[in-house]
């Protein structure tokens, strides 16, 4: 039973507001839009970089996931919850998180926290070649839901992540605690953010 | 789970979001960006780079096959795809050239060597992707020279390849 | 919210006990102790179906110990 929470994007082009669901699952529906609508989107966005002589440093990240196996290998796992964020009838973003890591920030040490292990909005909500995303706030919702999540579990709403290099800004104005460059040298040098059960509190409050 | 927040409390967050980029994850970088950036390995000669592009190019289009099309044949990513046939500095992905390899039906230790991945132990396969690159140049159709010269090159990789018991 | 069910569990002690220490040391109530054991022992049952070890690695020595699970 996948429950749908309304929420509201905001028009890139227009500014203007848009009603749009947070879901807490990825279903085939995900899937089928990643594989006919992200990837072939990307693939353009990839096409233009090179045409206009983008350095590859920046270009977008995170095109070698591959969905279908992973929605595989984690098909009924208790560890492993799902997100997307539903508008126009598309995929505009998806979470993956995992709820068996501990966090690291010394004031939460060894605490259980909702670690998320895949955060990605859809190629036309990112914002390569300086152009304004068709939706704003995907990332913000699917970064709201996981701290949902860990307050619905009990874990205060504390959560961890991993940021690709061009998204840490956008983790450090969340109010999330910058822990550097993962010393694991599998982690590629992403810098670690967590957010502990104060900030998120902070996060959610209604104003 | 549900969560319930006002329209303005959603709206408010999108305007903060504003256009930054929001991914995160390990599974969401790209390795092939990383690979190029920690320059963990020594750089192969760029002639032969060139030469491996322009082999994927050319083998491509001999075939037919748009950048989609091969990607879908050889289980790969059009966009790791589009940036071996137009970027001489990258280093492909070591399945990637077994998938290709697989697809053209030609050695994979020469075409391994050809993309930088293992040490070329002969001058000769560097002098032929040289003259190979030279030969062939980026253009819509394959032409007859830019035939010829494929055919040259593929006969090259074919018969160069290391005496070793198969 | 998920629909969920209730159960009775009966508990020694000592089992009590340790539970009471895991739901203090992890800032958790002790049904998201309980559960964070069931999502725990979910995935180390798969990956073991799959052939895989549950290897602990001493960080300081790097000696590996392997926990069985039969």
């Amino acid at each position: 039973m996948v429950d749908v929470s309304t929420i509201y994007l905001v028009d890139g082009a227009t500014g203007s507001e848009v009603r749009a669901e947070l879901r807490d699952s990825i279903e085939d529906a995900q899937l089928v839009d990643w594989q006919l609508k992200w990837r072939p989107a990307h693939d353009a966005l990839i096409r233009e970089l090179i045409q206009k002589g983008v350095s590859r440093q920046q270009w977008p990240q995170s095109s070698h996931w591959d969905w279908r196996r992973k929605a595989a290998q984690v098909q009924g796992l208790l560890a492993f919850r799902g997100f997307c964020v539903l508008a126009d009838g598309e995929t505009q973003g998806m979470a993956q998180v995992e709820l068996t890591k501990s966090a690291r920030a010394p004031v939460q040490a060894g605490k259980p926290i909702v670690y998320i292990e895949y955060l990605e909005a859809a190629p036309w909500n990112s914002p390569e070649l300086g152009r304004a995303p068709r939706y704003r706030g995907v990332g913000t919702a699917l970064l709201s839901a996981a701290i949902a999540l860990s307050v619905e579990e009990g874990f205060k709403g504390r959560i961890g992540l991993h940021s690709l290099p061009q998204a840490e800004d956008f983790y450090r104005r969340r109010g999330m605690v910058d822990l550097g460059p993962d010393p694991d040298p599998g982690h590629q040098h992403l810098r670690y953010f967590e957010m502990t059960a104060e900030q998120a509190r902070a996060f959610l409050t209604e104003e | 789970m549900r969560l319930e927040r006002s329209k303005e409390w959603w709206l408010a967050r999108a305007r903060q979001e504003g256009d930054a980029a929001v991914g995160a994850g390990l599974l969401a970088a790209n390795p092939a960006v990383e690979q190029h950036g920690l320059e963990a390995q020594p750089a192969p000669a760029e002639e032969t780079r060139i030469a491996f592009g322009r082999f994927v190019n050319l083998m491509r289009r001999r075939r037919g096959y748009s950048v989609e099309q091969l990607a879908e044949a050889a289980c790969l990513e059009a966009s790791e795809l589009l940036v071996i046939e137009e970027d001489r500095h990258y280093v492909p992905q070591l399945r990637t050239v077994f998938e290709l390899a697989r697809t053209f039906e030609v050695p994979q230790q020469r075409l391994l060597q050809l993309a930088g991945l293992a040490v070329a132990n002969d001058d000769g396969l560097r002098k032929e992707a040289v003259r190979f690159a030279a030969r062939s140049e980026s253009m819509q159709r394959l032409t007859s020279e830019e035939s010829s010269a494929l055919e040259a090159f593929v006969a090259v990789l074919s018969e160069q390849g290391p005496k070793r018991a198969r | 919210m998920t629909a969920k069910r209730t159960m009775t569990l009966n508990l020694t002690d000592a089992e009590m006990r340790a539970l009471d220490e895991l739901s203090a040391r992890k800032d958790v109530s002790k049904t998201a102790v309980l559960r964070q054991a069931l999502r725990l022992y979910q995935a180390v049952e798969a990956r073991v179906e799959r052939g895989e070890k549950l290897l602990f690695e001493n960080e300081a020595t790097k000696e590996k110990a392997e926990l069985m699970l039969v």
